[in-house]
């Protein structure tokens, strides 16, 4: 899916009323001071969330939270300053701001990058629950797919060599104990490492 | 018997064919886990250490020390070919390296980077072969408030590293710092930021930070944009490597070998903020100062030359004071002490054959490296040949693996996945995240080093800067800040001045 380029002026394309469409630019283009307004506010917030059952009773020099408090107040306050920045820029007609997207704009596919981020939260998630060697099979299997390598004679060996490969690495030689899953996919994981002589 | 006199025996001993083989083994897995994203070379160290057990105790140091050169230069295959840095101290290789390469200029790059890191590490090895002992005396020196004031300097030179947007780079510094402040607090044992989750409580690794935030969002737009990683070596101008482009750049190497060996000896200090405070100060006398960022080979050569140039200046608080300066070379102290070596001055009383034949070791891996990084380049440059899609696929399992390989934790799977998601959105936007991954890895040490100072001087917040060394090296931070600084300010009045005018 490729991203629209939406006309610089797109009042007659959406056919929307003038006060509406105002309204909805304004909101655009107050987006580039979001993310300053958010971390002023975050920062400010956080600070009455450092200790998660009350804070320790310090009676000489720096609490635990002294150091966090400093670095929360800092970043409260660039963040701060960001966002002056950002605002003196809206009320500038032509200047940009600060912030500056990668110029791959018009080629980048968000629907496909978006998906491909679910893949790869999908592939930690059940990453404990189905095992590494079953996961990480499916996984490199749908990503190729995904990714546009189509041929099952290069999905499946790329595949299983690929994960037998990794599974000898980690789990045979360096002994990290990589999930085998729960219940079912453990004795499958279980059977298909002693089928490998891992185990 | 003299130095030189030790250190023949050191090569005698290091060139016999069991120890030779094991040099070159651990330089070879040092540099192929330093070339893979999100296993690290420290990570490749630690592994290797239960294999230590069945060797001798010089050996042992031999292999992990291989490792650790072969592993501190491998990170930045990497981060010149794909722009996933390997190390965090090959983060700057990915601001000049991998313009080069989009450039297809691969080979001009692996040349400058693998020339120059075995440059500073050879200047490195000798430097700890014939300095030890007076560098170790002002390393002695070095209390809490020194070791914080090192510190603010690494933190402070990513204001260099800012091209024109400096307090966006502060804000993601201090976020990154803010991250790094999950967990106990170094003084008081006490949980922040845990929200009720038992995992959190042991904090946030800035492993797991760098491999979420470099190499999740950037396979991702691998696949989004479609890029094609071929390497395009007769598509750029002057892509052959010439032995012209390294004298070209033979003083940002110097600059940099002399800036890591200083910086490495510092412990706590290690490779990271000696690549980035050689950037940092290449920028500035660069007379392309303004075109860094863009594939400039001296920003490439520079850090190169620093990182590798902290091995073995690393190493010398290792070996003279047993203090380990880095992540690394605590596991070789680790080793050392499994095999019943203490390290520190009487080492080199007791047992000056093992002490030579580890320096000896370390001029050889450093010398066998550009082989070792060439060959394995070219394995990297094949790799690049396969789809991107399937390459992308072994990139995300590597980065799980090298997540949950930190603390044998699936938190920590989780930890990664999270910043892999924020730097996505983060590279979408244009807000860098080099800098936050800096805050993740000093911020931590700072604080230790602040609050410890502070406890060890009755609260008096005036010792970071009556000590002298303390005191001069938070001077040179302030003068950092203003150097990089006066460029953007200056621009910035100008401009001011032409509209008032």
């Amino acid at each position: 899916m490729k991203t629209e380029v939406v006309p610089p002026s797109g009042r007659e394309a959406s056919g929307a009323s003038p006060t509406g469409q105002d309204r909805a630019t304004g909101l655009v283009r107050l987006m580039p001071a979001l993310l300053p307004a958010v971390l002023v506010v975050l920062a400010l917030v956080l600070q009455h969330f450092v200790f998660w059952r009350g804070s320790p009773a310090v009676t000489k020099g720096l609490g635990p939270d002294a150091w966090p408090d400093l670095i929360l107040n800092g970043l409260a306050l660039f963040s701060a300053v960001w966002l002056g920045l950002e605002l003196w820029v809206l009320g500038r007609a032509g200047r940009r701001s600060a912030l500056r997207a990668p110029d791959d704009d018009e080629i980048y596919r968000f629907g496909k990058a978006v998906a491909g981020i679910a893949l790869i939260v999908l592939y930690g998630i059940l990453l404990p629950l189905t095992g590494f060697a079953l996961t990480t099979a499916v996984f490199i299997a749908v990503w190729c797919v995904y990714g546009g390598v189509r041929k099952p004679l290069v999905v499946l060996p790329v595949s299983l060599i690929g994960t037998w490969v990794l599974l000898w690495v980690f789990m045979g030689i360096s002994l990290m104990p990589l999930s085998r899953g729960r219940g079912v996919f453990d004795q499958f994981s279980i059977w298909l490492l002693k089928t490998l002589g891992i185990y | 018997m003299s130095s030189l006199e030790l250190l023949a025996g050191g090569f005698h001993a290091a060139f016999q064919f069991t120890a030779f083989a094991t040099i070159v083994i651990g330089l070879l897995v040092g540099v192929v886990a330093g070339a893979l994203p999100g296993i690290s070379f420290v990570n490749a160290m630690a592994m290797a250490l239960p294999f230590t057990y069945v060797m001798e105790p010089t050996q042992s140091m031999l292999f992990l020390g291989g490792i650790y050169v072969g592993g501190v230069f491998g990170g930045s295959i990497s981060a010149i070919i794909i722009n996933v840095p390997g190390t965090p101290a090959s983060l700057p290789a990915t601001w000049d390296g991998y313009p080069m390469t989009r450039r297809g200029e691969v080979k001009r790059a692996l040349m400058i980077a693998v020339t120059a890191s075995a440059t500073g590490g050879l200047v490195s090895a000798l430097v700890l072969a014939f300095l030890s002992a007076p560098f170790a005396s002002f390393a002695l020196k070095f209390s809490q408030p020194e070791f914080f004031a090192a510190t603010v300097l690494g933190l402070v030179s990513v204001i260099a590293i800012a091209k024109d947007q400096p307090i966006i780079t502060v804000v993601s510094l201090l976020a990154g710092i803010a991250v790094g402040t999950v967990g106990v607090d170094p003084l008081y044992g006490q949980a922040r930021f845990s929200f009720g989750i038992p995992q959190m409580e042991s904090g946030i690794r800035f492993v797991v930070v760098m491999i979420g935030l470099f190499a999740i969002g950037e396979v991702v737009d691998l696949i989004a944009t479609n890029r094609d990683l071929r390497p395009k070596h007769s598509e750029g101008k002057g892509a052959r490597p010439r032995l012209s482009d390294i004298f070209k750049v033979k003083g940002a190497i110097l600059r940099g070998t002399g800036l890591g060996c200083m910086i490495g000896m510092i412990p706590g200090a290690g490779a990271t903020p000696g690549a980035v405070i050689a950037y940092g100060v290449e920028k500035q006398v660069s007379k392309r100062k303004a075109e860094f960022g863009t594939g400039v080979e001296e920003g490439l050569a520079a850090p190169e030359a620093a990182k590798n140039a902290t091995t073995g200046a690393a190493m010398v608080p290792l070996l003279t004071l047993g203090i380990p300066g880095s992540a690394a070379t605590a596991i070789m102290l680790a080793a050392m002490m499994l095999h019943g070596v203490n390290p520190g001055p009487l080492l080199f009383i007791m047992d000056p054959s093992m002490v030579y034949t580890i320096f000896a070791a370390m001029i050889i891996a450093n010398v066998l490296m550009i082989g070792a990084g060439i060959g394995v380049a070219q394995i990297f440059s094949t790799l690049m040949r396969t789809p991107p899609a399937i390459l992308a696929a072994f990139i995300i399992v590597l980065s799980v693996i090298g997540a949950f390989g930190v603390r044998n934790n699936i938190f920590d799977v989780y930890v990664c996945l999270a910043f892999g998601v924020l730097g996505w959105g983060m590279k979408r936007i244009g807000f860098p995240s080099a800098p936050m991954v800096l805050g993740v890895i000093l911020g931590p040490l700072a604080e230790r080093y602040f609050l410890t100072s502070l406890a060890n001087s009755h609260q008096d917040w005036t010792v970071f800067f009556t000590r002298p060394i303390s005191g001069t090296i938070l001077f040179l931070a302030l003068l950092f800040v203003a150097w990089s600084m006066w460029a953007p300010i200056t621009s910035m009045l100008s401009r001011l001045r032409y509209r008032a005018g």
